[in-house]
């Protein structure tokens, strides 16, 4: 809305009183000015129109009816809540009771209560009868069960007992890996060279140059008269060299187990 | 609509668990609450929930209102508003969610009202007409933003004054009125613009 200055008047302060306007208590000469503005400025007297229309469109509007249910729903939900709160704040006195008596109304009853449910004797019998095939099975006779120690010089000697197995089983898992690494090693160098030849052939089959394979090592002249002081050893198959002449050499990762 | 020391002494007897004095409140605002939950959340099914929802709250809260710092109704009101507008803010998604499957019926090249009603010539009844009125301006009052919304309510519908729905609002009595004065002529346009349609 434009702030204009008609007939002593401006356009917000025309807003202000335009509520008051339609409600019927503005009175006197700022009536008149209301009125004045409201025909000299176009907008602040379309606004009027449509604030005027648009209240009387609300008065209109009659109350809607409840539906009946409501009371009754809102007095079942808050009487509700209210219960629980007169519950929640009033002590109830109880009476004395022994702590026995508080032990087994609180845990024995309940416990004497699942315990007589036919699925938890079903349950436990089941168990009793696998943990009693189990160490059947597993050799253990209730004598041995009998003559287990519990002095700490005993715990603590089982315990090292049962380290120096766990320690001897992979020192023997050890060896097992050494004896496989070295017979992997001795097919290896057992196997004939010619037989990696078409496998080496078979990786270049992509190699549509028709160029000579060039080597691994290389100087920076490229050129094969220069001196070359370095260089690795090519292996077997590539050069033609006879497997056996060469030295065998197994390598064989250990793993330290504390 | 109150008075002030028969409002105090029904809600110290509700303090007190007095159930006959809890049943009395709700039985005189329920009305009250219900038909501001109506016009502003537009359902009877969502006025009914936030209807309930305010007493539950208000029941919980008793204990806070002072008599001292304004008018029971006030109180009441301002509950009633501030789950309104918990409740705008939670739907405000679904809303978002209905107006993209739907046309932008908030534009103003958008569906205008007149094509949502069935049929304004048919029934030539003038009691069923005034209820397609009716339905009319409150499908149009539910088009106003929240805040135009919440001012024409407690204004044109629940009578309350202008120091009153500033209380409630929150905001000074110059932006109540001049919030008033834009949600009449918003909601007027809008009619006009429906019954151009229809004419």
């Amino acid at each position: 809305m434009p702030d204009l200055t008609n007939h002593g008047m401006q356009c917000n302060e025309f807003d202000q009183l335009l509520a008051d306007a339609l409600d019927g208590v503005l009175s006197g000469a700022r009536l008149d000015r209301f009125q004045a503005h409201a025909q000299s400025c176009k907008a602040c007297g379309e606004l009027l129109a449509e604030a005027e229309a648009g209240r009387g469109w609300l008065k209109g509007l009659t109350e809607v009816e409840p539906p009946a249910s409501l009371v009754t729903n809102i007095l079942a939900s808050t009487t509700g809540v209210d219960t629980q709160r007169l519950w929640a704040h009033t002590p109830v006195r109880q009476p004395r009771v022994s702590w026995l008596e508080h032990v087994q109304a609180s845990f024995l009853e309940p416990l004497w209560a699942t315990v007589r449910q036919p699925r938890f004797a079903m349950s436990f019998g089941m168990a009793f009868f696998a943990l009693s095939v189990g160490l059947t099975v597993a050799g253990v006779k209730p004598s041995d069960i009998r003559s287990i120690d519990l002095r700490p010089v005993a715990i603590r000697h089982t315990y090292y007992n049962t380290q120096a197995r766990v320690v001897r089983y992979f020192e023997n898992a050890r060896t097992v890996y050494e004896v496989e690494a070295a017979l992997h090693g001795i097919k290896r160098n057992l196997t004939p060279a010619v037989e990696s030849a078409p496998k080496e052939r078979k990786d270049h089959k992509n190699d549509t140059t028709q160029q000579p394979e060039q080597k691994q090592e290389r100087n920076y002249s490229q050129r094969d008269n220069q001196l070359i002081l370095a260089a690795a050893h090519r292996g077997p198959s590539l050069n033609g060299v006879n497997a056996c002449d060469l030295p065998v050499v197994s390598v064989t990762t250990y793993r330290r187990f504390v | 609509m109150e008075d002030v020391q028969v409002v105090a002494m029904l809600v110290r007897r509700c303090i007190a668990g007095d159930a006959a004095a809890w049943e009395e409140i709700v039985q005189t605002y329920n009305r009250r609450i219900y038909n501001i939950c109506y016009r502003f959340a537009g359902t009877s099914d969502d006025a009914q929930d936030l209807t309930q929802e305010v007493f539950i709250k208000m029941y919980r809260t008793l204990t806070s209102y002072d008599p001292s710092k304004g008018a029971f109704v006030t109180w009441v009101t301002t509950i009633t508003r501030n789950l309104l507008v918990d409740h705008f803010r939670k739907t405000k998604q679904d809303r978002m969610t209905d107006s993209m499957d739907s046309a932008a019926s908030d534009h103003e090249d958008a569906q205008p009202l007149s094509e949502q009603i069935p049929d304004q010539s048919a029934p030539p009844d003038a009691r069923v007409r005034q209820r397609e009125v009716s339905e009319t301006v409150h499908q149009a009052l539910g088009k106003l933003s929240p805040e135009l919304r919440e001012a024409v309510i407690l204004r044109d519908l629940q009578d309350m004054d202008y120091k009153e729905i500033a209380a409630v609002l929150r905001v000074p009595e110059g932006t109540v009125k001049s919030r008033i004065n834009r949600g009449r002529a918003e909601l007027a346009r809008l009619l006009q613009r429906t019954y151009r349609q229809v004419m």
